[in-house]
C-alpha cells in the first residue's frame, strides 16, 4: 500500500488534503545526498578534533565541547532536512540518507577509542574472544562476566576473521560490530518500509531511532546484543514476509532464515532471545486484533520456536543465565513495585541525567515531552488509517512500552540504566509509531493556509521546525547517554571514570599481573582499574572492597574481608586520593556512592605497606599490587 | 553454462584459493582480502537457496549477511560440541566446506530448473561527475577525521613510569623474579639495589631505552626477606620504586 503524500516520484512529499498546494509536483532538492554525505563526513572530521583537542588537554574547554555538538549537527541536520522536506526523495536515496547517518555515527565511536577497545562492556567481550583464540575452545572462564562465554555468538564471528585474515581482535571486532549495526539499522527500514508503504516514513522512523540513548554508543559497541539485536530484526522481517501473501511459494526458505536467525539471537545474547519471543507474541497479539490469522500462526509459530530454542539453550548450555539475570529483572520489579504503591524508591545514581548538568536536563525533559506527544497522535494515525493492518498494531501496541521506561527511568532506583538498556528494543515500536506522527504534522503544517499561501517561503520554516524537533530528539540521545557527560571528550587520566580510566600505566599492570601471577587471581581493585584488570591482566576482581580502601588503618573489618573475600592481592592506584571520583563512586559495589566529598586518604592506601605478612610486588608510580597471599589473614 | 553459474565458479573459487593461501602462509593484506570474501560466499549462496528471485537490492544484502554471520555462529557451536578445536583450519574448512556444499546445491537446483540463472544486471546509476566526486570527497574527508582520531590518541600526552617487580610465583622453587621495565618515553638510567635481610646483597646500573624490559631471577631460602629499591641518578638517596616480599613457606604468625 502506498500512504498518501509519499513522495514517488513525481508526487509531493508531505501532503494530506485535496487541493492544497502541496499537490503540485515536488521538485528535486538541491541539497543531493552526495553533499550529504560531504557535510556528514566534514561533521565527523569535527568532531574528531574535538576528541583531538580532549587528549591534547582541553577535554573541559567549553569550545572543545561546542566543537562536538558542531560535528554532531553537521551529521545529523542535513540527513534530517532532506526527509523531512517536501522535494522529492526517492527509496535509493532515502537508504542513502540512513547509512550515511548510521555510518558517520559509527565513525564517531571509532573516532573515540581509534586504537583499542576501552569501554568495560567491550573489554570483557574481548577477553572471552582471546580465550577462544588462544584455546580453540568456547565456554571458558570470563572473570569479569561469567555469562558472556555462554553467549560466544559475536566472539565466535569475531575469533572467526580474526583467525583466517589474521587481523587482531581489534579491527576484527570493529569491521563485525560495524557490520551488524548497519545491518540492523537496514533490516530495521526494510520493516518499517514494508509495514507502512513509504520509504520516507521508514526514513523517518529510523532517524527517530537514532534517538535512542545508545545508538551512537553501545548498539555499536564489540557487545553481544549489537550482533544479536541484527538477527531479531532478520527472524521477524522472515516472519512479515511468511505472513505476506505474495511469498506464496517461498514459504520454506523464509521460514530457515527464520529459524536460523532465531538460534543465532539465541547463541549470541540472553536478553535479545528473550525479548525476540516477545516481539513476536506482541506481533500475534496485534494480528489477532486486526483479523490477521495468518500473521499470528507465523508469528506464534516462530515465537514457540524461539521460545523453545532458548530454554534448551538455558537448560543445556547456559543455567547460569538466570541466575545471571535474576538480580536486575527482580530490581526492576521492586522498583515498579514500589512505583505502583505509591512510593518513590532511592534516588537515580549520580551519574544519570537526573544529577547531571542543566542543559541536559532539561533536554531530557523536552525530549520526553516530544515522544509523549507525537505518540499518541501516531496512534490516532494507526486508528484512521492502519487499524486494519496488524504489523501496525503490533508497533502501535508495543509502543505503549515507551512511557513504561520513562516511568523507569523518573522513579526507579537505576532508572536511567534499566531505561537506556531497553530503549534499544523500546525505540524501534515508538519510533515508527512518532515517525507517523511526524509525517502527519508536517503534512497539516504544510496545508494550513497560512503556509500554503505563500508555500514556497514558509515551508522552509515548517521543515526546519522538524529539524530542530529531530535535532532535540537525537542530541538528548547523545547527551544522556553514553559516554557520560563527564567524559563526553576523550582527555587525560580520570579517578574512577570510564574510557578515560585506562591508561598505559593501567594496561601495563595488568598485563604484568596476568604474566607473573598468571589468570584467575582474586585482586581487590578500585573501579577504574577493574575492567583493564579483569579483561587484559585474566584477573577475578572483587567488587565489594571499599572497607579495605577507606580506613587508615588495617581494620579488623578490613581482615575479614579479606578473608570472605578469599583476597588475594590487592591493587592501589595512588590517584584515588588525589581526586573525587568522575563516576561518583570508587569501587564497583560502593556504599558511598555520590556522597564522597573528599578523595581517600593517602594512609587508607598505603597501610598496607606496614601489614605483617603483605609483600609489596609490584610498584609502577601510582599503581601498587600486594601480595596478601601469606599473610595471616588470606584463608585462615 | 555459459554465465549462468558464474557465481558458483567465483564463490567456489575464493573458497579453494582461500584455503591454498592460508596454507601456503599467504601475507595477512591477501589473507584480509580472501577471508572477507570466504565469510560473504555462504551467505550469498545460502541466499540464492533460500530466496525467490524477486527479492532484491537491500533486502537480499541484509538477508545474505545475517546467514553469513550465522555459518560461524552455528557452525562454531557444532565444532565445538564434536570436540574440534577452533582455530584456523576449523574455521576456514567450516566456511570453505559449507560453500563449496552450496555450490553444489546451487548449480544442481538451476540444472533441475528449480533455481533461476546467474544474472549480472546491475542497474544503470547515472551519476552526475560531480555527485560521485561528492561522494569520494566524502570518504577521503571521513578518512581524514579517522586518520585525525588516531593521531590524537598516538600524541595525548602520557605521563611517564617505570614498573618494578619482585615477585615469588615459584616460590616453592625459592626463586624470586625481579624485573624493571622503562615506559618513561625515552632511555632512563637506573640503580637498581637488591636487599636481602635488609643487607645489600646485590647492586646493577642500569640504562633501558623506552620500552625495554630487565629481569633477573633470584633464588632466595626460606627465612631470607628480600626488598628491591629502585633509584634514578642522580638521586640515591630516596629511592623511586621499591617492593619487598618475603618467603610463603615461612611459619605464619
Amino acid at each position: 500500500m502506498t500512504v498518501a503524500g509519499e513522495s514517488v516520484g513525481r508526487q509531493p512529499a508531505m501532503s494530506g488534503g485535496r487541493g492544497d498546494a502541496t499537490r503540485a509536483p515536488a521538485a528535486r532538492s538541491r541539497m543531493s545526498v552526495s553533499v550529504v554525505a560531504l557535510i556528514a563526513a566534514t561533521g565527523v572530521l569535527v568532531v574528531a578534533a574535538a576528541y583531538t583537542a580532549g587528549r591534547l588537554g582541553h577535554a573541559s574547554a567549553p569550545w572543545a565541547d561546542r566543537m562536538y555538538w558542531l560535528g554532531q549537527s553537521l551529521i545529523l541536520a542535513p540527513v534530517a532536512a532532506r526527509l523531512f522536506s517536501r522535494r522529492a526523495l526517492t527509496p535509493g536515496e532515502t537508504l542513502t540518507l540512513i547509512v550515511i547517518l548510521t555510518v558517520a555515527e559509527y565513525l564517531v565511536k571509532v573516532c573515540y577509542s581509534p586504537t583499542s577497545f576501552t569501554y568495560v562492556d567491550e573489554l570483557m567481550h574481548w577477553r572471552t574472544t582471546a580465550d577462544i583464540l588462544q584455546t580453540g575452545k568456547l565456554f571458558t572462564v570470563n572473570n569479569l562476566l561469567p555469562i558472556s562465554p555462554y553467549y560466544p555468538g559475536l566472539e565466535e564471528v569475531t575469533s572467526a576473521l580474526a583467525s583466517i585474515t589474521g587481523l587482531s581482535i581489534f579491527p576484527c571486532g570493529l569491521i563485525v560490530a560495524g557490520v551488524a549495526h548497519l545491518m540492523f539499522v537496514c533490516v530495521l527500514y526494510v520493516l518499517f518500509r514494508h509495514v507502512s508503504g513509504s520509504h520516507r516514513i521508514a526514513g523517518i522512523a529510523v532517524l527517530v531511532y537514532a534517538s535512542s540513548s545508545l545508538f551512537q554508543s553501545f548498539d555499536s559497541m564489540f557487545v553481544y546484543q549489537t550482533l544479536a539485536v541484527p538477527f531479531l530484526g532478520l527472524t521477524v522481517l522472515a516472519v512479515w514476509r511468511l505472513a505476506s501473501p505474495k511469498t506464496v511459494g517461498n514459504r520454506v526458505g523464509w521460514f530457515t532464515v527464520a529459524v536460523l536467525s532465531a538460534l543465532a539471537t539465541v547463541v549470541t545474547h540472553h536478553v535479545t532471545s528473550y525479548l525476540l519471543v516477545a516481539t513476536l507474541e506482541v506481533t500475534t497479539l496485534g494480528s489477532l486484533l486486526a483479523g490477521d490469522r495468518a500473521s499470528a500462526a507465523w508469528a506464534s509459530l516462530l515465537a514457540l520456536v524461539s521460545a523453545a530454542a532458548f530454554a534448551a539453550w538455558i537448560v543445556f548450555v547456559a543455567p547460569s543465565t538466570v541466575g545471571y539475570l535474576q538480580p536486575a529483572v527482580q530490581g526492576a520489579l521492586d522498583g515498579v513495585r514500589t512505583l505502583l504503591t505509591g512510593g518513590h524508591s532511592s534516588a537515580p545514581p549520580p551519574t544519570s541525567a537526573a544529577s547531571g548538568p542543566l542543559g541536559n536536563r532539561v533536554l531530557a525533559g523536552v525530549a520526553v515531552l516530544t515522544m509523549s506527544a507525537l505518540l499518541p497522535i501516531g496512534w490516532w494515525q494507526v486508528w484512521r488509517r492502519y487499524r486494519r493492518q496488524s504489523w501496525v498494531v503490533a508497533l502501535a501496541i508495543g509502543s505503549v512500552s515507551w512511557y513504561f521506561i520513562v516511568a523507569v527511568r523518573l522513579a526507579v532506583a537505576d532508572g536511567s540504566e534499566l531505561a537506556g538498556r531497553a530503549s534499544t528494543f523500546v525505540f524501534v515500536p515508538a519510533a515508527f509509531i512518532a515517525a507517523l506522527a511526524v509525517y502527519r504534522l508536517i503534512g497539516s503544517a504544510l496545508r494550513w493556509r497560512f503556509i500554503s499561501s505563500a508555500l514556497r517561503w514558509r515551508a522552509p520554516a515548517v521543515v526546519a521546525a522538524a529539524v530542530v524537533g529531530a535535532l532535540v530528539l537525537v542530541f538528548d540521545g547523545l547527551a544522556n547517554g553514553w559516554p557520560p557527560y563527564w567524559e563526553r571528550l576523550p582527555g587525560p587520566y580520570q579517578v574512577a571514570g570510564v574510557e578515560r580510566s585506562v591508561g598505559p600505566e593501567q594496561l601495563a599492570s595488568a598485563n604484568w599481573a596476568l604474566a607473573a601471577l598468571g589468570p584467575g587471581n582474586r585482586i581487590a581493585t578500585d573501579i577504574g582499574d577493574m575492567s583493564v584488570l579483569g579483561s587484559y591482566g585474566d584477573q577475578t576482581p572483587i567488587l565489594d572492597v571499599s572497607s579495605l580502601y577507606i580506613s587508615p588503618t588495617f581494620t579488623t573489618a578490613a581482615a575479614q574481608r579479606v578473608q570472605t573475600e578469599s583476597v588475594g592481592f590487592v591493587l592501589v592506584d595512588r590517584r584515588l586520593s588525589e581526586q573525587l571520583p568522575a563516576s561518583g563512586q570508587y569501587f564497583s559495589d560502593d556504599p558511598q556512592a555520590g556522597h564522597y566529598t573528599h578523595p581517600l586518604p593517602l594512609a587508607g592506601l598505603t597501610k598496607f605497606d606496614h601489614v605483617p605478612g603483605v609483600a609489596r610486588i609490584y610498584d609502577s608510580g601510582n599503581i601498587v599490587i600486594y601480595n596478601l597471599l601469606g599473610s595471616q589473614y588470606y584463608g585462615s | 553454462m555459459a554465465h549462468s553459474q558464474t557465481d558458483v565458479a567465483v564463490t567456489a573459487a575464493v573458497a579453494v584459493v582461500a584455503c591454498g593461501a592460508a596454507a601456503s602462509g599467504a601475507p595477512t593484506a591477501v589473507m584480509i582480502v580472501l577471508g572477507i570474501a570466504l565469510f560473504a560466499a555462504p551467505g550469498y549462496l545460502l541466499s540464492q537457496l533460500l530466496l525467490s528471485a524477486r527479492i532484491a537490492g537491500l533486502e537480499r544484502v541484509a538477508v545474505a549477511t545475517g546467514l553469513a554471520l550465522c555459518v560461524p555462529i552455528l557452525g562454531g557451536v557444532l565444532l565445538n560440541a564434536a570436540g574440534v578445536p577452533l582455530h584456523r583450519p576449523a574455521w576456514l574448512g567450516l566456511i570453505a566446506g559449507l560453500t563449496l556444499v552450496g555450490d553444489v546445491a546451487v548449480f544442481v537446483r538451476r540444472r533441475v530448473g528449480r533455481a533461476a540463472p546467474f544474472t549480472w544486471r546491475p542497474r544503470r546509476i547515472r551519476l552526475a561527475p560531480w555527485h560521485a566526486a561528492a561522494f569520494a570527497a566524502a570518504v577521503l574527508v571521513a578518512a581524514g577525521g579517522l586518520g585525525l582520531a588516531r593521531v590524537g590518541a598516538a600524541i595525548q600526552p602520557q605521563p611517564g613510569f617505570t614498573q618494578l617487580w619482585l615477585s615469588t610465583r615459584y616460590a616453592k622453587d625459592h626463586i624470586a623474579q625481579l624485573g624493571v621495565t622503562n615506559d618513561q618515553g625515552s632511555a632512563t638510567r637506573y640503580r637498581l639495589v637488591l636487599l636481602r635481610n635488609s643487607h645489600v646483597s646485590e647492586t646493577w646500573n642500569l640504562t633501558l631505552a623506552d620500552g625495554q624490559t630487565w629481569q633477573r631471577t633470584v633464588p632466595f631460602s626460606a627465612n631470607d626477606k628480600l626488598a628491591a629499591n629502585l633509584y634514578r641518578p642522580p638521586d640515591l638517596t630516596h629511592p623511586y620504586r621499591y617492593v619487598a616480599t618475603y618467603s610463603t613457606t615461612a611459619p605464619r604468625s
